[in-house]
């Protein structure tokens, strides 16, 4: 707060109450009582005018310096982006796709006997064929333990003993049926998953990220071979299939779904079930179709939005029990059913990672003609936990082509199933062996046909291969065709077999490094370029608070400015660096054919994007480098640098250790209880007693609320036995508790008065803010509160007797109001809203008429001393609604507790004079990574909430669906880089000089810590890339810390850096340009 | 010694002479004692160790009465008790000697009421603990008897020489006190357990990276490596916090 005193002359037009003309009058007595009284008037005209052309001059000054800034942010985006991409392309793995097809009249092998028909689909392709039809059905999420008994009644959860029927049939008819624990590779996606199935090989990480959309399959696969040979296939269910396979399914008969809203739980389930009876059980329909793929959502749904130990879970799974008995009863004998999972699910119902209860899915076979057996007795019962003799789901592919008298695709690198061709009693090894010779012989030809393409000699060594298929063909010499002597072929293929795909998964995790360490170099150089334009823009000491001084300044700059030179140079570096960085990238592109023509081959993109990248580095490093030469002392200078440089890199480390990466959480808040303790020891030094008060109570606050967020916990399963969520209502589920409900309605009485108290600091509750935060912004939070309230009703269903969709219909029009509110009007406030101030003028107090010299008035301006930061705060809240309401109620409770930290921690920088200091854009990043797992996160893939999508909306809806996720993941690095401005804006006066410069500093070391953390995070993926833990930890973390960074940059340029300009210009219109 | 007018002591850099690092008493007795300290600690620590990873709760809860009886005997023998100064003894200066204990003490009394306060002052030491993230509901013996034993360390010898004077303790909480081998141990004791906290997350599956071994270790070697520091690297400078 500050009450300048003006001399008064003359009270003046008192009507007018708007800031802008409060302030104008106000400075108009200033300047009258600034001149010498004996001046002609004339002058005083003039030099006013000088006074309005120099404000002016400043404006313009501060406008196009501030496009120069954001040129600069820009570029280290386009640098982030670029680096990411390169390593991204060399790093996520990459398998070439061979265009060969399989043929039916061409085996990769002549068969160990011949048989009538060979080579015509009617007898059999390549082996004789067992089966005419089949019907697939893939029920989304199996998980291998919610098809076993599970005994112990009073451990059983929701998803135990639901769906007994494929475990007791394949024991008491074990030639009809048989149940195996189906193991899938990762990513354990359903796109991913379907190619795995289809074309028997192994998806590559690179795909994880098209979940949203698929794209149709070029590979050899089951469908294709089925439709060259002439069958009819049928699809009820997941629209996946459809976008995987266009034009395969006959029309008319297939029905397909959307799958991706899993807040409808039965929609899909029951229009499968409604088609699949008829074509099934109707004569006319079952002649339309040979094959039928049906695939049910429901258990995968129920999984993402209840977790599997819920109500709803033991529901579907009867459900599916049902189902699984009417299918039974409708098969004819020479059809052929199979039930599968697809993959798991965690323990929260959530899948895409690679844990056990993730790629632990259950496959049951079963046919009329009873012909399963068992190579051993005690074979029969399914086994009782997945770890024992699972098998891989590539195997299903031979498995199928085989039985049905198909050519097995060209890509297929699994094995075909014992049960399925081991005859009735088990013993038929005859027909094993011949059917893995088979199998081993495509993998073989396969296999030679990817050599040749990728230029890699074979190995001829004891143990390879090559080596294993000789001893195979050897013992198949020697053992003749007896039955007993077989034993030993069909172990020796399938000992081949397991080793080429031993080696393909190493071979596919193959990497482009030369691509992966240019890209790491254009995140390291963008990391060095960023510091040295943080530290050339950084003040090295604060500007001493004198007034007198101040106003001496002032006036020397009018006069020299009435002399007509240019006021001052430029305020930042940035002009400097965005040209040199444009004329780099600019010459670095003209190289880019050069390149090109040099090297070979690729894309022009990526040879126009590197050298672009390179050039500008150069550039600008290369500049900042010569302005700098006679620094020698790279490292920080202060405690506080220090500190900031040990919590960045000591982090960074860190990630090269899975240990360090799954406990980020809990050293996350060891830093920043670290920085709070030293900011309390900083505080305690300060000389006025109330101010080491605030000090040591703005620290406390810091360290308890921090402490206390840490109580909101997603545990990834690698932290378990260690950790116990609380996220949810229990450690099975995805809905919240109903007390967690009760956080968003305290929450939304106690918020604003938490954030009018730290505007009551310096008077500063004044103007738009009362409103807008005491009625709109709490209104907003109400309204957040129903919203979860409701959707928890329509979770548990509160109400069971209201129509269903209801609830839906009631609180997605709450979403969007909430968003009108926050992002329509908030904007639309924050541009027009004039400062948190007030002035008030007190007329002179001429009591005394003998008094001869003139009263003089006093014009106060409460909030005067936080014009800046509590206007630019406004738009922080409105920001900071939004994200509130796409989180869950404990989410909700998180960032609530990070924008009191954050408020504390403004107070403490201010009090202990460290605005300036790197350490407060590097706190306020370790507070936004810390709060990205409170709200329920980890850096995982199945931690991502994807109903976020559905907050405001009824359907999948392109660009806002994927846009909510992200505010849901990342929201609170989203927050943080937005509240970043008020570092420096917290607590500056009117006129402020160097807002911009010290601005621009604060934001490059706040981006430039997450630039380090992906750096960091990136190098290490790359340098373990054969690390047993890549795709768990490493792979995760770096994605994670990748997209931080590109939204911290995003929302730096458009909201940051943004709203600092429309705060200035506020700001600026009515005090003047500083 | 001057006397600490709370208003200047706090802009030290003003007046850096407003207090001096504590010498050891000029005895033979004495200085033999303080160079013997360091080392019987860490010995008696190295020799407690393999028990203390087995078993933390009880070899901590065990060994509490030799470590105090080593940290009292090392105060009493080798540092000037609360109220008395080496060198305020040398120049002596009218109302200068106003501590918090009245002077001259004895050395025994003055460890007694230490001992009394650093018992009271580990429940700080413990919260600290418990919001740099030590488990709250399990483990309490242990995070408890980690405090007590830090707090022997730290705070117990800071008492013994600088009494409850308040002045003095704010310049210590803010960690202004001019380094000595007092002040020196108890900072490294506390930088000693803070880096304690490193290696527990390490999937080494160690036994010794279970609560509060690391922490109690780090402990340790820090109050050793701080009286080392502080007696004859750094003595008589000040944590400068810019």
């Amino acid at each position: 707060m500050a009450t300048p005193n003006f001399p008064k002359p003359a009270p003046g037009s008192q009507n007018s109450n708007t800031i802008a003309a409060q302030y104008a009058r106000a400075k108009a007595l200033k300047d009258a009582e600034g001149k010498p009284k004996t001046a002609p008037a004339a002058s005083a005209k003039q030099q006013k005018s000088t006074a309005e052309r120099l404000n002016e001059v400043k404006k313009e000054r501060f406008m196009s310096e501030w496009w120069w800034v954001l040129g600069a942010f820009v570029w280290f985006l386009f640098i982030h982006v670029t680096g990411l991409y390169y390593f991204t392309k060399g790093f996520l793995l990459t398998r070439l796709v061979l265009e060969e097809h399989s043929a039916c009249a061409v085996p990769p092998i002549a068969p160990i006997t011949s048989f009538k028909g060979i080579g015509t689909v009617e007898a059999g392709c390549w082996h004789p064929k067992t089966f005419d039809k089949a019907v697939v059905v893939i029920i989304d999420a199996l998980r291998y333990d919610f098809t076993i008994p599970f005994t112990n009644q009073s451990e059983a959860q929701a998803y135990h003993n639901s769906l007994p029927i494929l475990y007791d049939t394949a024991i008491s008819q074990p030639q009809n049926a048989f149940l195996l624990p189906f193991i899938a590779d990762p990513p354990t996606t359903t796109l991913q998953r379907l190619k795995g199935l289809t074309t028997g090989t192994l998806p590559t990480f690179i795909d994880a990220g098209s979940n949203f959309a698929g794209e149709a399959i070029e590979e050899d696969n089951l469908l294709m071979r089925l439709k060259e040979e002439g069958k009819r296939m049928v699809h009820l269910g997941d629209d996946t299939w459809t976008a995987l396979f266009p034009g395969y399914f006959e029309e008319g008969i297939s029905k397909a779904y959307p799958s991706l809203n899993v807040y409808d739980l039965h929609t899909l389930d029951n229009g499968v079930l409604e088609h699949i009876m008829p074509l099934l059980r109707e004569k006319e329909k079952k002649e339309q179709w040979d094959v039928m793929f049906a695939h049910f959502l429901g258990v995968d749904h129920a999984g993402h939005r209840y977790g599997p130990n819920h109500p709803a879970m033991t529901a579907k799974l009867q459900q599916m029990n049902t189902v699984v008995g009417d299918l039974i009863d409708s098969v004819d004998d020479d059809t052929l059913l199979v039930i599968m999972g697809d993959h798991g699910m965690d323990s929260k119902g959530d899948h895409g990672g690679e844990s056990d209860d993730e790629v632990q899915a259950a496959l049951w076979m079963y046919s009329k003609k009873g012909i399963f057996g068992r190579t051993d007795p005690a074979f029969v019962t399914p086994p009782a936990t997945a770890k024992i003799r699972p098998v891989q789901q590539i195997d299903l592919l031979p498995t199928l082509s085989l039985l049905l008298g198909l050519p097995i695709p060209f890509n297929n690198l699994g094995k075909p199933i014992e049960e399925a061709f081991a005859g009735k009693n088990g013993n038929d090894r005859g027909n094993l062996a011949a059917v893995t010779r088979m199998a081993a012989a495509g993998i073989k030809r396969y296999q030679a046909a990817y050599y040749a393409a990728r230029g890699i000699e074979t190995s001829t060594a004891e143990g390879s291969p090559h080596d294993l298929w000789e001893t195979a063909e050897k013992t198949l010499v020697k053992g003749g065709v007896k039955d007993k002597m077989f034993r030993d072929p069909y172990l020796a293929f399938s000992a081949y077999q397991e080793e080429t795909l031993r080696i393909c998964r190493d071979l596919w995790a193959r990497f482009d490094v030369p691509s992966m360490i240019l890209g790491v170099g254009i995140l390291a150089a963008g990391v060095l370029s960023l510091m040295l334009y943080a530290n050339t823009n950084s003040d090295d000491e604060d500007s001493i608070e004198d007034l007198e001084l101040e106003r001496a300044e002032q006036q020397m700059e009018l006069e020299v400015f009435a002399k007509g030179a240019e006021p001052v140079e430029a305020e930042t570096t940035s002009r400097d660096m965005v040209r040199t960085a444009a004329i780099g990238t600019a010459l670095g592109v003209a190289t880019g054919p050069i390149f090109r023509i040099l090297m070979g081959g690729d894309s022009l993109l990526n040879f126009g994007l590197a050298p672009g990248a390179i050039g500008g580095l150069i550039g600008v490093l290369g500049q900042e480098g010569k302005g700098r030469m006679k620094v020698t002392n790279p490292f920080p200078k202060t405690f506080w640098g220090w500190l900031a440089a040990t919590f960045t890199i000591s982090q960074s480390i860190g990630f090269a250790s899975n240990s360090y990466t799954i406990w980020e959480d809990s050293i996350l808040l060891f830093f920043l209880t670290t920085f709070g303790v030293a900011a309390a020891v900083k505080s305690l030094r300060l000389e006025k007693i109330a101010d080491r008060t605030l000090g040591v109570y703005h620290s406390g606050a810091f360290i308890a609320l921090g402490w206390l967020a840490s109580f909101s916990k997603l545990c990834r399963e690698e932290q378990m036995p260690y950790c116990r969520s609380t996220y949810y209502a229990t450690a099975n589920s995805s809905t919240s508790a109903p007390w967690q409900l009760l956080i968003p309605f305290v929450l939304a009485g106690f918020l604003p008065s938490i954030i009018k108290s730290y505007y009551a600091g310096s008077r500063s509750y004044e103007g738009f803010a009362p409103v807008w935060i005491g009625w709109v912004f709490r209104g907003g939070l109400v309204l957040s509160a129903i919203f979860w309230t409701l959707d928890a009703a329509d979770d548990a269903e509160w109400f069971p007797n209201l129509p269903s969709g209801l609830l839906k219909n009631i609180r997605v029009p709450i979403a969007q109001t909430i968003l009108a509110i926050a992002l329509g009007a908030g904007t639309t406030a924050f541009i027009y809203a004039p400062p948190c101030v007030s002035i008030t003028t007190i007329p002179g107090a001429s009591t005394s008429a003998s008094q001869p010299v003139p009263a003089k008035a006093t014009v106060t301006i409460l909030g005067f001393a936080n014009v800046h930061g509590t206007r630019y705060l406004l738009l922080v809240l409105n920001i900071l609604l939004t994200l509130l309401l796409v989180q869950k109620p404990m989410g909700f409770g998180a960032l609530s507790l990070m924008t009191w930290q954050s408020l504390s921690l403004l107070e403490l920088l201010d009090l202990t004079s460290l605005t300036t200091s790197p350490i407060g854009p590097i706190t306020l990043a370790l507070l936004s990574s810390f709060h990205f797992f409170k709200t329920g996160h980890q850096a995982t893939l199945a931690s991502i909430q994807w109903e976020s999508a559905f907050i405001p909306l009824h359907s999948i809806l392109y660009p806002y669906s994927p846009i909510l996720v992200a505010l849901n993941s990342y929201g609170a690095q989203i927050l943080g880089v937005v509240f970043l401005p008020l570092i420096i804006l917290w607590k500056q006066k009117p006129k402020k000089r160097g807002i911009l410069r010290s601005l621009i500093a604060a934001l490059a070391w706040h981006v430039a810590y997450f630039a380090t953390i992906s750096l960091a995070t990136t190098m290490w993926a790359g340098h373990l890339r054969r690390h047993l833990m890549l795709y768990r930890i490493f792979c995760p973390k770096f994605m994670s810390a990748a997209a931080a960074l590109v939204l911290v940059d995003l929302f730096g340029i458009a909201v940051a850096l943004t709203g600092v300009r429309w705060n200035s210009g506020s700001v600026g219109e009515i005090f003047g340009w500083g | 010694m001057p006397l600490i007018d709370p208003v200047t002591m706090s802009s030290t850099t003003a007046s850096p002479k407003a207090s001096s690092p504590i010498e050891v008493l000029p005895k033979d007795i004495s200085r033999i004692v303080s160079q013997a300290h360091p080392a019987l600690l860490l010995a008696a620590y190295y020799m407690r160790f393999p028990s203390f990873v087995v078993d933390p709760v009880s070899t901590l809860l065990s060994s509490l009465l030799p470590l105090a009886v080593i940290q009292i005997g090392y105060t009493v023998i080798c540092l000037p008790p609360a109220g008395t100064s080496t060198k305020a003894t040398k120049k002596p200066k009218p109302g200068a000697s106003k501590k918090g204990l009245e002077t001259p003490t004895s050395g025994p009394l003055t460890a007694f009421i230490a001992l009394t306060l650093t018992i009271l002052s580990s429940p700080i030491l413990f919260a600290i603990q418990i919001l740099f993230g030590a488990p709250l509901t399990t483990h309490l013996p242990h995070t408890i008897l980690s405090s007590l034993h830090i707090a022997l360390l730290t705070i117990f010898p800071l008492v013994y020489v600088h009494g409850t004077d308040a002045g003095k303790w704010r310049e210590i909480a803010s960690f202004y006190s001019p380094i000595d081998e007092v002040f020196g141990g108890a900072v490294g004791c506390l930088l000693g357990a803070w880096m304690g906290a490193v290696p527990i997350p390490l999937d080494w599956d160690r036994e010794w990276q279970k609560w509060p071994v690391t922490i109690v270790t780090g402990a340790y070697m820090g109050y050793v490596a701080g009286i080392l520091v502080g007696a004859w690297l750094l003595k008589g400078k000040r944590i400068e916090l810019d």
